[in-house]
């Protein structure tokens, strides 16, 4: 008490916490991440031009997203594609993901290998051992296969379905679904490891209670581990349209890609970029608000 | 006397159904991994084979001899290569767990100016492909004088934005009365950090681990590293099946070789997962 130190209020001392803990990630965040992205902005309202010993940018206002919108003859098209399959693969993904990862938790011999299996299209998707598998005869034929739906297919499944009079809409979805059973396995790898860690999150003390008040396994499902991981529903949504918007192999990425490094210009790149941008937080803010509803926290 | 009571449980039918399910999930993912395994063991003449057979029949070690030579003609010895990999992937793995988390408790349990701010632009540069910001970046690293050295990996990498996403999420199903608890036993912030939430948080970090150790495990850094002593593994391994045709058996006992390590720590982490699970109940 007799220290003549500087003290602070509760409410300084919280708010210097708060930004001491977040400096060293903020640093490396506005460099690589935030700065980049502001520059993207305004790269997609110039037009960018290599000079000597560098680069000059020449304003032209929103030139460049009227080429990309009116002008261009791929864009609209392959964006419209993208935002669509997207919505399509979501709800699909996430709830195979929590299903799977209920499922990897029930101790069972062999738990940690079926896991290492179903996190595999992960550790195999990364840049050169999809190189290598590209350049593999074999390898293409086997994906294509899968993705042809050798296992059920979808047509033979609408035929049965429209049989039992159920609405035109849900059955395209139901069928699409199908036909995509291996995309989406191959899509959930990080999404049933997100999934697992939060059923073990999960203190086992609130199980034992159900135990002792007489819960049935399908209570405990409902009551306790539903809405434990709600908070985690709404993480994987979010990973999920992200991921499947911004991978390699989105085509749109690919477009914009090309359009950068080939003909299009850096300007109108970025222009798609932002573009893209924009639709998907449109998107994520229209999911979350919906799934945040549902959201249960424990505090 | 004894009550019979009957219990609601799931019949043996249904578990087979769902077992099934998975088991066919579980041959799509890995499929693809067996194949690459008999592939790397097949001698040239069998993996030129037309059709394409799946299994090895003559399983040789051959293609990872050639390729063990092929390592030691290199230019710079291999093992450089992987202290590279290995340093990079270490520094930027155990950096960004570190960092991210550290923002994430602050971002979840603590109140101050700009953190809604803050935490909003993590989420939207999640949406943002690299590839729409690949030159802006190129320009910030060569401004920085970043170029061709380790920081333009590792510290890019240590703030992810994904890592921060995910701790806090994990972070916010903490309840508030234990950190409470702590800070009123007197403990400092950096020790309720430690100390109370990251241990409540393990199954989090751990799969962060395996996340960041994917993807930096696999980081070729082609557009920022050109020192031939500063590449990394994947770079090295990925020149020597450029070679061609002749190197297609190479190629696939070198992806075999590239696959064990994450799977390795894939598995070695996920028997920690299930620790703590034990631990929890214990201190509950």
């Amino acid at each position: 008490m007799g220290r003549p130190r500087f003290r602070l209020t509760r409410t300084r001392r919280q708010a210097l916490t708060g930004i001491l803990f977040t400096l060293p990630f903020a640093v490396g965040f506005v460099l690589f991440f935030l700065y980049p992205f502001l520059q993207s902005i305004r790269f997609s309202m110039s037009q960018l031009q290599i000079v000597a010993g560098g680069y000059r940018l020449e304003p032209v206002g929103l030139a460049n997203y009227r080429t990309a919108l009116l002008v261009h003859p791929e864009f609209l098209q392959v964006f419209v594609e993208a935002v669509f399959r997207t919505l399509v693969d979501v709800p699909l993904i996430v709830v195979f993901a929590f299903f799977a990862a209920n499922l990897l938790n029930q101790p069972f011999k062999g738990r940690t290998l079926a896991r290492v299996v179903f996190f595999l299209p992960v550790i195999m998707g990364a840049g050169i051992i999809l190189q290598m598998e590209s350049a593999d005869y074999m390898m293409t034929q086997l994906r294509s296969a899968a993705n042809e739906g050798g296992l059920l297919s979808g047509a033979v499944l609408r035929n049965f379905l429209y049989e039992l009079r159920i609405p035109e809409a849900t059955l395209d979805y139901v069928t699409s679904a199908v036909d995509r059973i291996p995309e989406i396995i191959r899509a959930s790898g990080v999404q049933i490891l997100v999934f697992l860690a939060g059923l073990q999150s999960i203190p086992g003390s609130l199980y034992e209670a159900a135990d002792v008040e007489g819960f049935t396994s399908w209570e405990r499902f409902w009551l306790i581990t539903l809405p434990m991981l709600s908070p985690l529903i709404l993480t994987n949504a979010v990973y999920t349209i992200i991921d499947s918007f911004t991978v390699g192999t989105n085509p749109l990425v690919k477009l914009v890609r090309s359009t950068a490094f080939g003909g299009g210009g850096f300007g109108l790149s970025s222009a798609m970029g932002v573009l893209y941008f924009l639709s998907i937080a449109v998107i994520l803010l229209i999911a979350g608000s919906i799934i945040s509803r549902f959201v249960f926290y424990d505090n | 006397m004894q009550i019979r009571q009957k219990r609601l449980t799931r019949s043996a039918g249904g578990d087979f159904v769902i077992f099934f399910v998975l088991f066919l999930g579980a041959a799509f993912s890995a499929l693809p991994l067996v194949f690459a395994i008999s592939n790397a063991f097949k001698p040239l003449n069998e993996l030129f084979l037309f059709p394409p057979q799946f299994f090895v029949r003559n399983p040789t070690f051959d293609n990872f001899r050639d390729l063990f030579v092929l390592m030691g003609e290199s230019w710079v010895p291999i093992s450089r290569y992987l202290f590279n990999t290995v340093f990079i992937t270490v520094a930027g793995t155990g950096g960004h767990v570190l960092m991210a988390s550290m923002a994430a408790y602050v971002l979840a349990k603590h109140r101050f100016p700009g953190r809604d701010v803050f935490f909003a632009m993590v989420v939207l540069s999640l949406m943002f492909a690299y590839q729409v910001t690949a030159i802006p970046n190129y320009l910030t690293m060569s401004a920085l004088g970043w170029l061709d050295t380790y920081a333009a990996i590792i510290v890019p990498a240590w703030s992810s934005s994904l890592g921060l996403f995910l701790m806090k999420q994990f972070m916010e199903q903490i309840n508030d009365s234990l950190i409470e608890a702590a800070r009123i036993d007197g403990a400092s912030e950096f020790h309720i950090f430690w100390r109370v939430v990251m241990p409540n948080v393990k199954p989090a970090w751990l799969t962060l681990i395996i996340l960041s150790f994917q993807s930096l495990w696999n980081e070729t850094g082609g557009r920022f590293i050109y020192s031939e002593e500063l590449k990394t593994l994947p770079y090295a391994l990925n020149q020597i099946i450029q070679g061609g045709v002749a190197r297609a058996g190479v190629g696939a006992a070198v992806g075999v070789i590239m696959m064990i390590v994450p799977i390795a720590v894939f598995v070695l982490n996920q028997s920690k997962v299930v620790q703590t699970m034990g631990a929890a109940g214990i201190n509950k």
